[in-house]
């Protein structure tokens, strides 16, 4: 491979690239790492190997390269799927600069000896000062499109609702964990009933702002029969006598249809 | 000076930009429910493409200029997708394919069962691929997704540049081609959606732009062109069975072509035989479900041609959105039909005069004969639209017919850009066309009152707060470990992803009337049992079976706030069994919590 520094920095590329996207703990850093050892390094080398010496136009090779690293990435899984391992990010992380390096030694080999180093390709004039900014501006504007569609907006015409939801807390299910998520579109209160059983019962009141979630854990006593119906009822702090939301369940649960 | 100035690239990047912003803020005002203009968006799409388009009809752009427009061109639609969605998938399919890399990602194996499409885990090439970003990168399955999408887009533009540039012998040709393609149906939305034809497609047009490279080769560099052509008619195979089929019937077509018109260049039949034999291959031992999805569907599109030709069912009426609903949805308005049928007559004029000029100059070429092939099919195609089970059929089978219509479209412009004086206006006549195909294409292919998207999340009172669909989604992949549920159609995608759960709807097995039922059946728990699904979402709302308006906030007055009968809830209630989720509309019952 010597002499061919494509090759060679996309070897180096390659397995840089894996070592930052299989270790770097942070995902801002390994979105910059892995795109180019997934959607373009493999394909680059490939191209590489089977057109060997042959010119083909810039543009033409990297869509070329990007469009062949789009198959073999869908090829990869398929082969890594056959192996106890499987896909994981370990697997990957070996297997994509494997592919890279075995592909640009091919390349090597079916290469012309490389020209001297020194004849540096000539680089394309700057451009002007003007465009610069105008492609900075556009970038600018297209990103902030972006960040417009990500960001959530205030809906006041959306219908709000509050959830309330309950689950056993572990696989004994001798407590049941209570929730109310709020998604109105104002603060509200709440009153919470929880009944366990024929006798006992607790009362929460509840306040939430919009998008907040209360869950409370409640232990569930055993009835005489070894089951405990529990219920917790919902009211609006407004209209205490009207049934807002209910859930049950009947703990130890069955676990069978009726 | 001042004219070149503007038709500059920086400058018409800036226009695209701005177009794009124009996108997003009608779509934030439309989440925001404040129901903008769709004059905004609309502007907002021109704004992008116009200049582009213009720009493509001059004859002083160099090659590399060109081929940077349509990427240009390309990247900033896709971002009109991106848009229109918020952090979340909310196209149908999208929630299916998700659900799949989530799979992959929990089991490391693919093939793991999807029950919305049970096909799908049989062709994971795209989420194989996402596979591979979502692990390396640690983003979500939506951020992988969008990037592996927008990728391929963009692949699909240069290669189709490519390949028009290769088969016209003119690269202003080719950028008027990518340019008439971008009019498709199926390009701004159900074409980038994160499904396996937006992955597939672009594979396809890459390997027939290897193709055509190859045929215009020196012996001695044709086997290079081999390699990409080899790896995608093995990577389309295990991407998307349609696509995989396409190329098949391509390359067989071709070998024919070659054969009967006696072309001296190699025949492609070890393509023919490849393709052939690995996408058959492919159904007969990994994907033989495949069979029993699309044959039902195909079977139901002729039964609709036959019936509606023979006028034993009413023809489908044109502009009727789609919706599984009782509601009727508002729809198309006139103006709007009028720029769609628009657009259908301007391509008809530049098939007619591209059929023309290609006949009388290139008809001893067999890839081009094929595309006029397919210029002709889209046309039939479009008569599907009339029969109401085959319009789906005519939709997708015009996406791939939109590559040899936009090809013979090239040289339609080219007719109206040579022939007599006034270049510029020509050049202005021409751009004014793209953009009424690109406008009437984006109509024609996506319900007119959800081109603006709808809120999923929004902000109260300094809080971020959920629809109901999605409330219930993230309850249940924080507190419920890939459950199996039974659900309508919209929850159960908001189940799949981001929820994680084993989510059915619809007909297999008969969900939809489980949820759709005031009473209770006898053959419902039972059923239920069979397929272990202790987990069924009662929804009061009626939109809950449209899997592209179900998963949104209800807003009073707009479409989509119809109830059902109070005893799809009840009729649970009253076994007894256990309720774990109430929002109100939505009500999770747990069939194995009984008394």
């Amino acid at each position: 491979m010597r002499g061919h520094r494509d090759l060679e920095r996309a070897c180096a590329a390659a397995v840089l690239c894996a070592l930052v996207a299989a270790l770097v703990p942070w995902e801002v850093v390994r979105l910059v790492a892995a795109p180019p050892l997934t959607l373009f390094l493999p394909g680059y080398a490939i191209v590489a190997v089977a057109f060997g010496s042959q010119e083909s136009a810039l543009p033409k090779r990297l869509t070329l390269s990007v469009g062949t690293s789009l198959m073999v990435l869908v090829l990869s899984a398929f082969v890594l799927n056959i192996f106890p391992l499987g896909l994981r990010t370990a697997s990957w992380a070996v297997l994509l600069p494997v592919v890279v390096i075995a592909a640009c030694m091919g390349a090597a080999l079916r290469r012309e000896p490389a020209p001297p180093r020194g004849a540096a390709l000539a680089m394309p004039a700057r451009p002007p000062a003007g465009s610069i900014a105008l492609a900075s501006l556009a970038v600018l504007i297209g990103v902030a499109a972006l960040v417009l569609a990500q960001k959530p907006l205030p809906a006041k015409n959306a219908a709000g609702y509050t959830a309330l939801w309950m689950l056993p807390t572990d696989s004994a299910e001798a407590a049941v964990a209570v929730g109310v998520i709020s998604n109105e579109q104002d603060p509200a209160s709440y009153r919470l009933k929880v009944g366990l059983g024929e006798n006992q019962s607790k009362a929460y009141r509840v306040d939430l702002d919009p998008g907040e979630e209360r869950i409370y854990e409640i232990d569930v006593p055993r009835e005489a029969n070894g089951r405990t119906h529990v219920v917790a009822s919902l009211y609006r702090e407004e209209r205490p006598g009207l049934l807002y939301r209910q859930v049950t369940s009947w703990l130890p649960r069955k676990k069978t249809f009726p | 000076m001042v004219r070149a100035r503007l038709e500059s690239l920086p400058v018409i990047a800036l226009s695209a930009a701005i177009g794009l912003f124009l996108c997003s803020l009608a779509n934030a005002l439309s989440r925001a429910t404040l129901a903008p203009s769709p004059l905004i968006y609309w502007v907002g799409l021109l704004v992008i493409a116009l200049p582009i388009f213009f720009r493509l009809t001059a004859t002083r752009p160099t090659c590399r200029e060109r081929l940077a427009l349509v990427l240009l061109l390309g990247l900033a639609l896709y971002c009109v997708k991106v848009v229109h969605d918020s952090i979340y998938f909310t196209f149908p399919d999208e929630f299916v394919h998700a659900f799949n890399v989530h799979n992959i990602e929990k089991y490391n194996h693919l093939y793991h069962f999807n029950p919305a499409i049970p096909t799908s885990p049989y062709y994971p090439g795209l989420e194989g691929a996402t596979s591979a970003l979502t692990m390396l990168t640690g983003a979500s399955t939506y951020v992988a997704g969008t990037i592996l999408v927008g990728v391929a887009r963009l692949t699909f533009m240069a290669a189709l540049f490519f390949l028009f540039a290769r088969l016209s012998g003119s690269a202003r040709g080719a950028g008027l081609g990518v340019a008439v393609y971008t009019g498709t149906t199926n390009f701004l939305f159900w074409g980038a959606q994160f499904s396996y034809e937006s992955l597939s497609l672009p594979l396809l047009v890459v390997v027939l732009m290897a193709f055509a490279e190859r045929d215009a080769a020196p012996p001695r560099e044709r086997s290079a062109w081999a390699v990409p052509i080899v790896l995608g008619i093995l990577a389309i195979s295990i991407t998307h069975h349609l696509t995989s089929y396409a190329l098949a019937l391509v390359f067989v077509a071709l070998a024919v072509l070659y054969r009967a018109m006696k072309v001296e260049r190699p025949n492609p039949w070890p393509f023919a035989l490849l393709s052939v034999g690995v996408a058959l291959g492919w159904l007969l031992i990994a994907a033989r479900s495949t069979t029993g999805y699309l044959f039902p569907v195909f079977e139901e599109a002729v039964k609709a041609i036959w019936n509606t030709a023979t006028g034993e069912s009413a023809p489908r009426t044109l502009f009727h959105q789609a919706s599984t609903a009782a509601e009727t949805v508002a729809s198309t308005p006139l103006p709007a039909r009028g720029v769609a049928l628009l657009a259908v007559a301007v391509l008809g004029v530049g098939a007619l005069v591209g059929l023309r000029q290609v006949w009388r100059h290139e008809r001893e070429r067999p890839l081009v004969l094929l595309f006029c092939a397919g210029a002709i099919a889209f046309f039939a195609a479009l008569t599907l639209r009339f029969a109401p089970a085959a319009w789906e059929t005519g939709n997708r089978a015009g996406g791939y017919f939109f590559i040899g219509l936009a090809f013979v479209c090239i040289y339609g412009g080219a007719e109206l850009l040579h022939r007599g004086q006034r270049p510029m206006r020509r050049r202005l006549l021409l751009t004014g066309a793209l953009g009424i195909v690109l406008v009437g294409g984006a109509i024609s292919g996506w319900p007119w009152d959800i081109q603006l998207t709808r809120p999923l999340q929004a902000t109260a009172n300094g809080g971020e707060i959920d629809s109901e669909s999605l409330a219930l989604g993230e309850f249940a992949r924080k507190h419920l470990d890939g459950s199996r549920f039974a659900a309508p159609e919209s929850d159960a995608r908001m189940l799949l992803e981001p929820g994680g759960q084993v989510a059915f709807s619809g007909q297999g097995p008969d969900v939809e009337d489980i949820v759709d039922e005031p009473e209770l059946a006898v053959w419902q728990l039972p059923l239920l049992e069979r397929h272990h699904l202790p987990f069924v979402v009662a929804d009061r709302r009626r939109i809950s079976e449209d899997t592209l308006r179900g998963v949104f906030f209800s807003v009073p007055g707009q479409y989509g706030t119809e109830s059902r009968e109070q005893g799809v809830v009840h009729k649970f209630t009253r076994i007894p069994v256990g309720r774990v989720w109430n929002s109100g509309h939505l009500v999770l019952f747990n069939l194995r919590d009984r008394p």
